[in-house]
Protein backbone atom coordinates (compact mmCIF):
# COMPACT_ATOMS: atom_id res chain seq x y z
CA UNK A 1 0.00 0.00 0.00
CA UNK A 2 1.40 3.49 -1.06
CA UNK A 3 0.23 6.65 -0.18
CA UNK A 4 1.55 9.80 -2.60
CA UNK A 5 0.76 13.16 -1.11
CA UNK A 6 0.68 16.66 -2.94
CA UNK A 7 -0.25 20.38 -1.43
CA UNK A 8 -1.12 22.72 -3.63
CA UNK A 9 -2.28 26.13 -1.82
CA UNK A 10 -5.76 25.29 -0.01
CA UNK A 11 -5.84 21.89 -0.74
CA UNK A 12 -3.72 18.62 -0.45
CA UNK A 13 -4.63 15.20 -2.51
CA UNK A 14 -3.78 11.75 -1.20
CA UNK A 15 -3.11 9.13 -3.97
CA UNK A 16 -4.34 5.64 -2.50
CA UNK A 17 -2.32 2.86 -4.03
CA UNK A 18 -3.29 -1.05 -3.44
CA UNK A 19 -4.94 -2.16 -0.81
CA UNK A 20 -6.43 -0.64 2.14
CA UNK A 21 -6.60 -3.38 4.58
CA UNK A 22 -6.18 -3.67 8.25
CA UNK A 23 -2.20 -3.64 8.18
CA UNK A 24 -1.89 -1.41 5.61
CA UNK A 25 -4.15 1.37 7.30
CA UNK A 26 -1.95 1.04 10.69
CA UNK A 27 1.18 1.64 8.19
CA UNK A 28 -0.29 4.37 6.63
CA UNK A 29 -2.44 5.48 9.52
CA UNK A 30 0.57 8.60 10.74
CA UNK A 31 0.71 9.78 7.08
CA UNK A 32 -3.24 9.84 7.16
CA UNK A 33 -2.86 11.54 10.51
CA UNK A 34 -0.41 14.25 8.76
CA UNK A 35 -3.75 15.75 6.77
CA UNK A 36 -5.30 16.78 9.49
CA UNK A 37 -3.40 19.41 9.67
CA UNK A 38 -4.85 20.46 6.32
CA UNK A 39 -8.64 19.75 7.73
CA UNK A 40 -9.52 23.49 7.13
CA UNK A 41 -8.77 23.35 3.51
CA UNK A 42 -10.15 20.41 0.93
CA UNK A 43 -8.85 17.15 1.11
CA UNK A 44 -8.77 15.15 -1.61
CA UNK A 45 -8.54 11.22 -1.78
CA UNK A 46 -7.71 10.07 -4.94
CA UNK A 47 -9.00 6.47 -5.02
CA UNK A 48 -8.44 5.49 -8.48
CA UNK A 49 -5.69 3.43 -7.80
CA UNK A 50 -7.51 1.87 -4.55
CA UNK A 51 -8.28 -2.01 -5.25
CA UNK A 52 -9.99 -2.69 -1.63
CA UNK A 53 -11.06 -1.03 1.65
CA UNK A 54 -12.03 -2.71 4.71
CA UNK A 55 -13.26 -1.38 8.20
CA UNK A 56 -10.43 0.00 9.34
CA UNK A 57 -9.52 1.94 5.74
CA UNK A 58 -12.87 3.59 6.64
CA UNK A 59 -11.72 4.24 9.83
CA UNK A 60 -9.34 6.52 8.76
CA UNK A 61 -11.33 8.11 6.07
CA UNK A 62 -14.27 9.06 9.24
CA UNK A 63 -11.31 10.64 10.98
CA UNK A 64 -10.24 12.77 7.97
CA UNK A 65 -14.02 13.91 7.71
CA UNK A 66 -14.28 14.35 11.41
CA UNK A 67 -11.15 17.11 11.36
CA UNK A 68 -12.27 18.49 8.41
CA UNK A 69 -16.02 19.25 9.90
CA UNK A 70 -14.16 20.33 12.90
CA UNK A 71 -12.06 23.01 11.10
CA UNK A 72 -14.56 23.81 8.28
CA UNK A 73 -13.08 22.13 5.60
CA UNK A 74 -13.92 19.54 3.59
CA UNK A 75 -12.83 15.49 2.32
CA UNK A 76 -13.77 14.49 -1.16
CA UNK A 77 -12.99 11.05 -2.59
CA UNK A 78 -12.42 11.23 -6.11
CA UNK A 79 -12.78 8.09 -8.64
CA UNK A 80 -13.93 5.23 -6.43
CA UNK A 81 -14.65 1.98 -8.24
CA UNK A 82 -18.03 0.42 -7.46
CA UNK A 83 -16.32 -2.35 -5.79
CA UNK A 84 -15.53 0.17 -3.15
CA UNK A 85 -18.27 2.56 -4.20
CA UNK A 86 -20.64 -0.71 -3.07
CA UNK A 87 -18.50 -0.86 0.42
CA UNK A 88 -19.49 2.52 1.17
CA UNK A 89 -22.99 2.40 0.39
CA UNK A 90 -23.19 -1.33 2.10
CA UNK A 91 -21.84 0.86 5.58
CA UNK A 92 -23.74 3.88 5.18
CA UNK A 93 -20.96 5.99 4.28
CA UNK A 94 -21.62 6.83 0.86
CA UNK A 95 -23.91 9.79 1.78
CA UNK A 96 -20.94 11.15 4.28
CA UNK A 97 -18.65 12.27 1.63
CA UNK A 98 -18.45 14.31 -1.55
CA UNK A 99 -17.81 11.23 -3.95
CA UNK A 100 -16.90 12.76 -7.61
CA UNK B 1 -2.27 62.52 5.74
CA UNK B 2 -5.89 62.85 5.91
CA UNK B 3 -7.39 66.39 6.23
CA UNK B 4 -7.01 68.42 9.79
CA UNK B 5 -10.57 68.62 11.43
CA UNK B 6 -10.51 72.43 12.06
CA UNK B 7 -12.46 72.14 15.51
CA UNK B 8 -14.91 74.73 16.90
CA UNK B 9 -13.60 77.66 19.36
CA UNK B 10 -14.71 76.38 22.48
CA UNK B 11 -15.02 78.24 25.85
CA UNK B 12 -12.62 77.12 28.93
CA UNK B 13 -14.38 75.16 30.52
CA UNK B 14 -15.29 73.38 26.90
CA UNK B 15 -11.78 73.29 26.72
CA UNK B 16 -11.12 71.35 30.59
CA UNK B 17 -13.34 68.49 29.65
CA UNK B 18 -12.15 68.27 25.71
CA UNK B 19 -8.73 68.04 27.78
CA UNK B 20 -10.46 65.67 30.30
CA UNK B 21 -11.68 63.47 27.08
CA UNK B 22 -7.91 63.12 25.23
CA UNK B 23 -6.85 61.84 28.81
CA UNK B 24 -10.08 58.96 29.54
CA UNK B 25 -10.00 58.53 25.62
CA UNK B 26 -8.10 54.60 25.99
CA UNK B 27 -10.61 54.28 28.98
CA UNK B 28 -13.88 54.76 26.36
CA UNK B 29 -12.43 52.50 23.88
CA UNK B 30 -11.62 50.15 26.30
CA UNK B 31 -15.23 49.73 27.80
CA UNK B 32 -16.43 49.73 23.84
CA UNK B 33 -14.41 46.60 22.92
CA UNK B 34 -15.63 45.18 26.66
CA UNK B 35 -18.84 45.44 26.49
CA UNK B 36 -19.09 44.52 22.60
CA UNK B 37 -17.20 41.12 23.33
CA UNK B 38 -19.11 40.73 27.16
CA UNK B 39 -22.93 40.92 25.23
CA UNK B 40 -21.78 39.21 21.94
CA UNK B 41 -20.64 35.88 24.54
CA UNK B 42 -23.53 36.70 26.81
CA UNK B 43 -25.95 36.59 23.35
CA UNK B 44 -24.63 33.47 21.78
CA UNK B 45 -24.42 31.57 24.65
CA UNK B 46 -28.10 32.81 25.23
CA UNK B 47 -28.98 31.63 21.87
CA UNK B 48 -30.43 35.17 20.99
CA UNK B 49 -29.13 35.38 17.25
CA UNK B 50 -28.79 39.28 16.77
CA UNK B 51 -28.50 41.22 13.51
CA UNK B 52 -25.42 43.28 14.67
CA UNK B 53 -23.66 44.70 17.89
CA UNK B 54 -22.03 47.84 16.68
CA UNK B 55 -19.45 50.15 19.10
CA UNK B 56 -18.31 53.86 18.35
CA UNK B 57 -16.39 56.30 20.65
CA UNK B 58 -17.16 59.79 20.16
CA UNK B 59 -15.23 61.79 17.76
CA UNK B 60 -13.38 64.77 18.90
CA UNK B 61 -15.37 67.09 16.71
CA UNK B 62 -18.72 65.60 17.82
CA UNK B 63 -18.10 66.00 20.99
CA UNK B 64 -16.86 69.82 20.29
CA UNK B 65 -19.64 70.65 18.41
CA UNK B 66 -21.89 68.80 21.39
CA UNK B 67 -20.18 71.14 23.77
CA UNK B 68 -20.55 74.40 21.58
CA UNK B 69 -24.02 73.38 21.69
CA UNK B 70 -24.71 72.82 25.32
CA UNK B 71 -21.14 72.61 26.95
CA UNK B 72 -22.53 74.89 30.50
CA UNK B 73 -24.72 71.35 31.05
CA UNK B 74 -21.94 69.23 31.83
CA UNK B 75 -19.75 69.71 35.15
CA UNK B 76 -17.37 67.52 33.81
CA UNK B 77 -16.84 64.56 31.55
CA UNK B 78 -17.99 61.94 33.50
CA UNK B 79 -22.04 64.04 33.02
CA UNK B 80 -21.68 62.79 29.05
CA UNK B 81 -23.04 59.41 28.93
CA UNK B 82 -22.83 58.61 24.92
CA UNK B 83 -19.08 59.18 24.31
CA UNK B 84 -19.30 55.19 24.52
CA UNK B 85 -21.84 54.45 22.39
CA UNK B 86 -22.90 51.08 21.61
CA UNK B 87 -25.93 49.93 19.60
CA UNK B 88 -27.54 46.13 19.56
CA UNK B 89 -29.78 45.88 16.81
CA UNK B 90 -32.30 42.85 16.73
CA UNK B 91 -34.16 41.01 14.29
CA UNK B 92 -37.36 40.70 16.19
CA UNK B 93 -39.11 43.03 18.47
CA UNK B 94 -39.30 40.48 21.81
CA UNK B 95 -35.49 40.49 21.61
CA UNK B 96 -35.42 44.02 22.58
CA UNK B 97 -36.62 43.30 25.57
CA UNK B 98 -34.59 40.53 26.05
CA UNK B 99 -31.59 42.45 25.57
CA UNK B 100 -32.32 44.98 28.07
CA UNK B 101 -32.92 42.62 30.68
CA UNK B 102 -29.75 40.96 29.61
CA UNK B 103 -28.20 44.98 30.29
CA UNK B 104 -29.50 45.00 33.51
CA UNK B 105 -27.97 41.93 34.60
CA UNK B 106 -25.01 42.93 33.52
CA UNK B 107 -24.22 46.21 34.24
CA UNK B 108 -25.36 49.18 36.32
CA UNK B 109 -28.22 50.97 34.84
CA UNK B 110 -28.89 54.62 35.47
CA UNK B 111 -32.50 54.83 35.17
CA UNK B 112 -33.39 58.42 35.52
CA UNK B 113 -31.22 58.72 31.95
CA UNK B 114 -32.14 55.93 29.87
CA UNK B 115 -35.21 56.38 27.67
CA UNK B 116 -37.75 54.03 26.40
CA UNK B 117 -38.94 55.96 23.27
CA UNK B 118 -41.11 53.05 22.45
CA UNK B 119 -43.32 54.34 25.37
CA UNK B 120 -42.43 58.14 24.26
CA UNK B 121 -44.94 58.46 21.42
CA UNK B 122 -48.44 59.87 21.44
CA UNK B 123 -51.42 56.87 20.19
CA UNK B 124 -51.56 58.70 16.83
CA UNK B 125 -48.25 59.45 16.08
CA UNK B 126 -45.46 57.21 14.36
CA UNK B 127 -41.65 57.24 14.61
CA UNK B 128 -38.28 56.60 16.19
CA UNK B 129 -38.33 53.87 18.39
CA UNK B 130 -35.63 52.86 19.88
CA UNK B 131 -34.44 51.69 23.79
CA UNK B 132 -31.78 53.30 25.17
CA UNK B 133 -29.77 52.77 28.88
CA UNK B 134 -27.22 54.45 30.03
CA UNK B 135 -25.08 52.18 31.46
CA UNK B 136 -21.99 51.41 33.98
CA UNK B 137 -19.73 48.33 34.29
CA UNK B 138 -19.78 47.63 38.36
CA UNK B 139 -16.33 46.89 39.84
CA UNK B 140 -17.30 43.51 41.26
CA UNK B 141 -18.03 42.87 37.80
CA UNK B 142 -14.93 43.98 35.94
CA UNK B 143 -12.28 46.37 36.33
CA UNK B 144 -9.07 46.89 35.06
CA UNK B 145 -5.43 48.40 37.05
CA UNK B 146 -4.69 49.80 33.47
CA UNK B 147 -8.04 51.39 33.01
CA UNK B 148 -8.86 52.80 36.66
CA UNK B 149 -11.88 55.17 35.60
CA UNK B 150 -13.70 52.29 33.80
CA UNK B 151 -15.87 51.93 36.33
CA UNK B 152 -16.83 55.29 36.49
CA UNK B 153 -17.63 56.18 33.18
CA UNK B 154 -21.16 55.43 31.94
CA UNK B 155 -22.02 54.63 28.27
CA UNK B 156 -25.72 54.43 26.51
CA UNK B 157 -26.46 51.15 24.67
CA UNK B 158 -29.06 52.01 22.20
CA UNK B 159 -31.45 48.58 21.49
CA UNK B 160 -33.67 48.69 18.15
CA UNK B 161 -34.99 46.22 15.68
CA UNK B 162 -33.08 46.27 11.90
CA UNK B 163 -36.52 47.97 10.76
CA UNK B 164 -36.17 50.52 13.55
CA UNK B 165 -32.62 51.00 12.48
CA UNK B 166 -33.43 51.25 8.91
CA UNK B 167 -35.81 54.02 9.72
CA UNK B 168 -33.50 55.47 12.37
CA UNK B 169 -30.87 55.71 9.32
CA UNK B 170 -32.70 57.21 6.91
CA UNK B 171 -34.64 59.63 8.73
CA UNK B 172 -31.39 60.44 10.70
CA UNK B 173 -29.69 60.54 6.65
CA UNK B 174 -32.12 62.89 5.26
CA UNK B 175 -33.64 64.63 8.33
CA UNK B 176 -33.06 66.08 11.69
CA UNK B 177 -29.65 67.18 11.73
CA UNK B 178 -29.96 69.23 8.56
CA UNK B 179 -30.41 72.44 10.08
CA UNK B 180 -33.15 72.82 7.28
CA UNK B 181 -37.20 72.85 8.03
CA UNK B 182 -38.16 69.88 6.97
CA UNK B 183 -41.31 69.73 4.41
CA UNK B 184 -44.40 68.57 6.14
CA UNK B 185 -44.89 65.97 3.26
CA UNK B 186 -42.07 64.23 4.18
CA UNK B 187 -42.54 63.98 7.81
CA UNK B 188 -45.85 62.86 7.11
CA UNK B 189 -44.31 59.77 4.51
CA UNK B 190 -41.66 58.76 7.29
CA UNK B 191 -44.20 58.97 9.60
CA UNK B 192 -46.22 56.43 7.73
CA UNK B 193 -43.83 54.10 6.83
CA UNK B 194 -42.81 54.24 10.66
CA UNK B 195 -46.17 52.86 11.59
CA UNK B 196 -45.68 49.86 8.85
CA UNK B 197 -42.61 48.83 9.45
CA UNK B 198 -44.03 48.40 13.55
CA UNK B 199 -46.98 46.24 12.00
CA UNK B 200 -44.24 44.74 10.22
CA UNK B 201 -42.32 44.15 13.33
CA UNK B 202 -44.82 42.83 15.31
CA UNK B 203 -46.04 40.44 12.09
CA UNK B 204 -42.53 38.79 12.02
CA UNK B 205 -42.59 38.27 15.69
CA UNK B 206 -46.27 36.60 15.51
CA UNK B 207 -44.92 34.74 12.85
CA UNK B 208 -42.02 33.40 15.44
CA UNK B 209 -44.29 32.58 17.81
CA UNK B 210 -47.01 30.81 16.20
CA UNK B 211 -43.99 28.91 14.78
CA UNK B 212 -42.89 27.96 17.97
CA UNK B 213 -46.24 26.97 18.80
CA UNK B 214 -46.07 24.68 15.82
CA UNK B 215 -43.11 23.25 17.17
CA UNK B 216 -44.22 22.59 20.58
CA UNK B 217 -47.47 21.25 19.28
CA UNK B 218 -45.48 18.27 17.10
CA UNK B 219 -43.23 17.42 19.32
CA UNK B 220 -46.10 16.65 21.86
CA UNK B 221 -47.60 14.52 19.24
CA UNK B 222 -44.51 12.80 18.79
CA UNK B 223 -43.81 12.05 22.18
CA UNK B 224 -47.58 10.85 22.69
CA UNK B 225 -47.09 8.75 19.52
CA UNK B 226 -50.03 10.51 17.32
CA UNK B 227 -47.97 10.39 14.36
CA UNK B 228 -50.24 9.82 11.59
CA UNK B 229 -51.56 13.59 12.65
CA UNK B 230 -48.67 15.06 12.02
CA UNK B 231 -47.64 16.34 8.70
CA UNK B 232 -43.96 15.47 7.37
CA UNK B 233 -41.46 18.67 7.10
CA UNK B 234 -38.83 20.10 8.14
CA UNK B 235 -39.58 20.91 11.64
CA UNK B 236 -41.76 17.36 12.64
CA UNK B 237 -39.08 15.26 10.93
CA UNK B 238 -36.43 16.74 13.12
CA UNK B 239 -39.10 16.49 16.04
CA UNK B 240 -39.57 12.37 14.65
CA UNK B 241 -35.92 11.78 14.73
CA UNK B 242 -35.34 12.95 18.31
CA UNK B 243 -36.93 9.56 18.98
CA UNK B 244 -34.84 7.62 17.42
CA UNK B 245 -37.19 5.82 15.00
CA UNK B 246 -34.53 3.64 13.71
CA UNK B 247 -32.37 3.26 16.07
CA UNK B 248 -34.16 -0.43 17.19
CA UNK B 249 -33.35 -1.54 13.34
CA UNK B 250 -29.15 0.25 13.34
CA UNK B 251 -28.75 -2.10 16.34
CA UNK B 252 -29.95 -5.08 14.82
CA UNK B 253 -28.21 -4.68 11.68
CA UNK B 254 -24.74 -3.71 13.65
CA UNK B 255 -25.61 -7.20 15.72
CA UNK B 256 -24.55 -9.19 12.46
CA UNK B 257 -21.28 -8.20 12.64
CA UNK B 258 -21.01 -6.75 15.93
CA UNK B 259 -20.03 -3.04 14.04
CA UNK B 260 -19.47 0.01 15.68
CA UNK B 261 -22.37 2.43 14.32
CA UNK B 262 -21.59 6.31 13.74
CA UNK B 263 -24.26 8.47 14.20
CA UNK B 264 -24.67 10.92 11.64
CA UNK B 265 -27.36 13.58 10.51
CA UNK B 266 -30.58 11.71 8.96
CA UNK B 267 -32.17 14.80 8.05
CA UNK B 268 -31.25 14.27 4.10
CA UNK B 269 -33.77 11.49 4.32
CA UNK B 270 -36.91 13.92 4.36
CA UNK B 271 -36.70 14.61 0.50
CA UNK B 272 -36.22 11.11 0.02
CA UNK B 273 -39.45 10.12 2.00
CA UNK B 274 -41.24 12.91 0.61
CA UNK B 275 -40.37 11.08 -2.96
CA UNK B 276 -41.96 8.17 -1.58
CA UNK B 277 -44.95 9.72 -1.10
CA UNK B 278 -45.10 9.89 2.56
CA UNK B 279 -47.49 12.94 3.89
CA UNK B 280 -47.12 12.11 7.82
CA UNK B 281 -44.61 10.85 10.22
CA UNK B 282 -46.98 8.18 10.96
CA UNK B 283 -46.73 7.06 7.21
CA UNK B 284 -42.41 6.82 7.99
CA UNK B 285 -43.76 4.66 11.38
CA UNK B 286 -45.53 2.32 9.27
CA UNK B 287 -43.13 1.98 6.92
CA UNK B 288 -40.45 1.25 10.10
CA UNK B 289 -42.57 -1.32 11.31
CA UNK B 290 -44.14 -3.21 7.86
CA UNK B 291 -39.83 -3.30 6.67
CA UNK B 292 -37.78 -3.55 9.11
CA UNK B 293 -37.30 -7.03 8.78
CA UNK B 294 -36.91 -6.93 4.90
CA UNK B 295 -34.43 -4.28 5.50
CA UNK B 296 -32.54 -6.70 7.63
CA UNK B 297 -32.41 -8.97 4.91
CA UNK B 298 -30.20 -6.33 2.83
CA UNK B 299 -28.11 -5.67 5.13
CA UNK B 300 -27.76 -9.70 6.40
CA UNK B 301 -27.25 -10.24 2.60
CA UNK B 302 -24.85 -7.15 1.79
CA UNK B 303 -22.59 -7.08 5.17
CA UNK B 304 -22.96 -10.58 7.02
CA UNK B 305 -20.30 -12.14 4.97
CA UNK B 306 -17.83 -9.14 5.55
CA UNK B 307 -15.75 -8.27 8.15
CA UNK B 308 -17.06 -4.71 7.63
CA UNK B 309 -17.42 -3.33 11.33
CA UNK B 310 -18.44 0.01 11.21
CA UNK B 311 -21.51 1.57 9.91
CA UNK B 312 -23.18 4.67 9.71
CA UNK B 313 -26.74 5.37 11.28
CA UNK B 314 -27.80 5.41 8.16
CA UNK B 315 -27.84 2.02 6.99
CA UNK B 316 -31.34 1.23 8.79
CA UNK B 317 -33.42 4.47 6.39
CA UNK B 318 -31.12 3.22 4.04
CA UNK B 319 -32.21 -0.21 3.59
CA UNK B 320 -35.65 0.54 4.67
CA UNK B 321 -36.24 2.72 2.07
CA UNK B 322 -34.65 0.38 -1.05
CA UNK B 323 -37.03 -2.42 0.58
CA UNK B 324 -40.05 0.04 0.59
CA UNK B 325 -38.97 0.63 -3.29
CA UNK B 326 -38.19 -2.80 -4.17
CA UNK B 327 -41.57 -4.15 -2.50
CA UNK B 328 -43.45 -1.30 -4.53
CA UNK B 329 -42.27 -1.91 -7.66
CA UNK B 330 -40.05 1.05 -7.66
CA UNK B 331 -37.36 -1.20 -9.66
CA UNK B 332 -33.97 0.14 -10.09
CA UNK B 333 -35.35 3.71 -11.50
CA UNK B 334 -36.81 3.90 -8.14
CA UNK B 335 -33.94 2.97 -6.49
CA UNK B 336 -31.51 5.13 -8.77
CA UNK B 337 -34.11 8.21 -7.44
CA UNK B 338 -33.21 7.24 -4.00
CA UNK B 339 -29.14 7.27 -4.49
CA UNK B 340 -30.19 10.83 -6.52
CA UNK B 341 -31.99 12.21 -3.75
CA UNK B 342 -28.78 11.33 -1.18
CA UNK B 343 -25.75 11.47 -2.47
CA UNK B 344 -26.98 14.09 -5.54
CA UNK B 345 -28.02 13.13 -8.96
CA UNK B 346 -24.77 10.93 -10.58
CA UNK B 347 -24.76 8.37 -13.12
CA UNK B 348 -22.56 5.67 -11.13
CA UNK B 349 -25.99 6.17 -9.15
CA UNK B 350 -27.82 3.99 -11.73
CA UNK B 351 -24.46 0.91 -11.22
CA UNK B 352 -26.07 1.30 -7.94
CA UNK B 353 -29.28 0.61 -8.15
CA UNK B 354 -28.35 -2.55 -10.34
CA UNK B 355 -25.87 -3.73 -7.94
CA UNK B 356 -28.99 -3.22 -5.04
CA UNK B 357 -31.54 -4.38 -7.63
CA UNK B 358 -29.48 -7.49 -8.17
CA UNK B 359 -28.31 -8.26 -4.45
CA UNK B 360 -32.19 -8.03 -2.91
CA UNK B 361 -34.19 -9.35 -5.93
CA UNK B 362 -33.76 -13.15 -4.48
CA UNK B 363 -34.04 -12.32 -0.94
CA UNK B 364 -37.01 -14.09 1.17
CA UNK B 365 -39.05 -10.82 1.41
CA UNK B 366 -39.07 -9.99 -2.23
CA UNK B 367 -41.48 -13.38 -2.48
CA UNK B 368 -43.50 -13.15 0.20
Amino acid sequence: MEVFIEKENNQVTASLIGRLDTPASLEIAPQMDSLKEDAGGTIILDCSQLEYISSSGLRIFLALRKAAAEKGGKVIVRSISNEIRSVFMMTGFLNLFEIQ
Amino acid sequence: MGAKTTLPTLDFHSQEIMQQYHQLLPAYEKIASHVSGQLKNFFDEAGIILAAIEHRVKTESSLAGKLLKKGGKYKDIYDITDITGLRVITFYIDDVDKVASALERLYEIDWENSIDKRKAHEIDSFGYLSLHYICRIPESAYSDPKYPEINKIRFEVQMRTVLQHAWANMNHDTGYKSGVEIPKAYLRNMSRIAGMLELIDDEFSRIRRELSDYRRRVQKLVASGNLSDVQLDGDSFKSYLSIKPFEPLTKRIASINQAEIQEVDLSKFLPVFKTLGFNTLGDIDAMVKAYSDAAYQIACFQIGLTDLDILSSSVAPQDLCTAYILKNGGGIMGLKQMLDTLNGPSEVNDAMAEFLMEQSKDLPFMNQ
